[in-house]
């Protein structure tokens, strides 16, 4: 019976999952500030793909969540937040080639909806990296998902103000779940929700984003 | 085909024997369990709920979301039940002041929380008085003997030997008025006993069930610890 499980387990060999979440709305004071948010195409789209030695492919796909996440914090946060793009998008003709990166060149932010907006910043979070580790690799007894971000915060012409790091953590105990499609799914989940906790401690607290609470007039 | 009897399986036959006679004689293996209680506050849940919450900050030895999900259903059923929030309607409730992360790991933390009155207020908003923190696990020791497996005659699987394991469930409940702000008592449950699993072509598993006897001692012990007759 040992056997028959050992070789069971030693069969799983891949996953692929898509993680389609929310968080909660955070429990925070809300500012008398208007913000803007951008969320690129890159985050929005993001997933992790990698092939591990003996265990087969995994693809984590996360992009989906990205945006209503970030959202559920920001507009916690914040009294208005207005959703912005690059104006090179904006004016760009139907069919060219979307701006992906305002960081390297300032291109001003405009009100996606083509409207007009005075906002103290623009909120651009971006992933730089995710990890994952399985059980059989760290030798305990979690699935684990890592997602490093990098938060910046643009001027609406587009000058980059201010930037950190935001690191978003989330185990799962293999105990819990059937297979590990289902735990690395949980595992990522508590991943952006940590992420989305910590950024509503920095933002609420004023450890981060310096730029923005400068400018935070009551 | 022709099925070969390990050397180890006829060795064990006897160990088989003994142990059907012993799940007969006993209805499976004994559970021994331990309850001890420790108060420090009095306790008034009124009409008020309890929210039962597991640590998951640890890398080691995380209690088990079936046994914070069976303490609670237990404490929420029969006789003496006590109205119990479940674990995730709490945490999206405060989020994100109790992830993880964040959680207040002692009671001057959670002092520093509760202080903020979105979370004061959302937690009274939701009736909850007591916070009970779980911490523990069922760990398997002890492991001895061999199961082996082969396929016969007609690809039927058929299996041989003997395995018996230690299994031991260790859990402390501490117990939070969030109200006060103070800690009102801590729990422990204990509980032991041997499985085993004869072969004689068919597995015959006798499992010691230390981890449902620890979460219905547990939640016995929290119901009376909560409405003292």
């Amino acid at each position: 019976m040992a056997t028959l499980g050992g070789v069971v387990g030693g069969c799983q060999s891949g996953a692929s999952v898509a993680v389609d979440i929310t968080v909660p709305r955070p429990l925070v004071e809300q500012r008398r500030a208007s913000v803007g948010v951008y969320f690129e195409d890159a985050l929005t789209t993001y997933a992790h793909v990698e092939d591990l030695d003996d265990q087969g492919a995994y693809e984590i796909d996360i992009g989906a969540s990205q945006a209503p996440v970030f959202a559920q914090v920001f507009d916690a946060l914040f009294a208005d937040v207005i959703l912005m793009e690059p104006e090179a998008v904006a004016a760009a003709p139907a069919g060219e080639p979307e701006e992906q990166t305002p960081t390297a060149a300032p291109t001003p932010f405009r009100p996606a909806d083509g409207g007009e907006a005075e906002v103290l910043g623009v909120l651009a979070p971006m992933i730089e990296e995710v990890q994952f580790a399985t059980p059989r690799q760290t030798g305990n007894d979690f699935f684990e998902v890592w997602v490093r971000y990098q938060m910046r915060l643009f001027d609406t012409d587009g000058a980059l103000r201010d930037e950190w790091q935001l690191i978003g953590y989330g185990k799962a105990a293999e105990q819990n779940y059937i297979d590990q499609s289902e735990a690395i799914n949980a595992a990522a989940t508590w991943a952006l929700r940590d992420a989305a906790a910590m950024l509503a401690f920095e933002l609420h607290d004023k450890t981060k984003g310096a730029a923005l609470q400068q400018r935070d007039a009551p | 085909m022709t099925i070969r009897f390990p050397a180890l399986v006829k060795a064990k036959i006897a160990g088989v024997v003994g142990a059907l006679a012993c799940a007969a004689a006993i209805g499976g293996c004994g559970v021994q369990s331990t309850v001890q209680q420790m108060r420090q506050a009095p306790t008034n849940l009124g009409d008020d709920a309890i929210v039962i919450l597991s640590r998951k900050h640890k890398t080691q030895g995380e209690t088990e979301d079936k046994f914070v999900a069976c303490v609670s259903e237990e404490v929420n059923t029969g006789q003496g039940a006590v109205a119990v929030l479940t674990e995730r309607e709490f945490v999206d409730a405060t989020f994100p002041w109790f992830e993880p992360r964040t959680a207040p790991i002692n009671m001057d933390d959670l002092v520093k929380v509760l202080n903020r009155p979105l979370v004061a207020g959302r937690i009274r908003e939701i009736g909850v008085r007591y916070l009970v923190w779980i911490e523990g696990a069922t760990q398997r020791s002890d492991q001895s003997g061999t199961l082996q497996c082969t396929v016969v005659t007609g690809g039927i699987p058929a299996c041989f030997g003997f395995l018996s394991w230690e299994n031991g469930a260790n859990y402390e409940a501490s117990i939070w008025d969030v109200r006060e702000g103070t800690t009102v008592g801590m729990l422990s449950s204990e509980a032991s006993g041997t499985s085993f699993v004869p072969a004689v072509v068919v597995p015959l598993p006798f499992i010691a069930r230390v981890r449902r006897k620890a979460c219905t001692t547990l939640a016995d012990q929290l119901k009376e610890f909560l409405e003292p007759a």
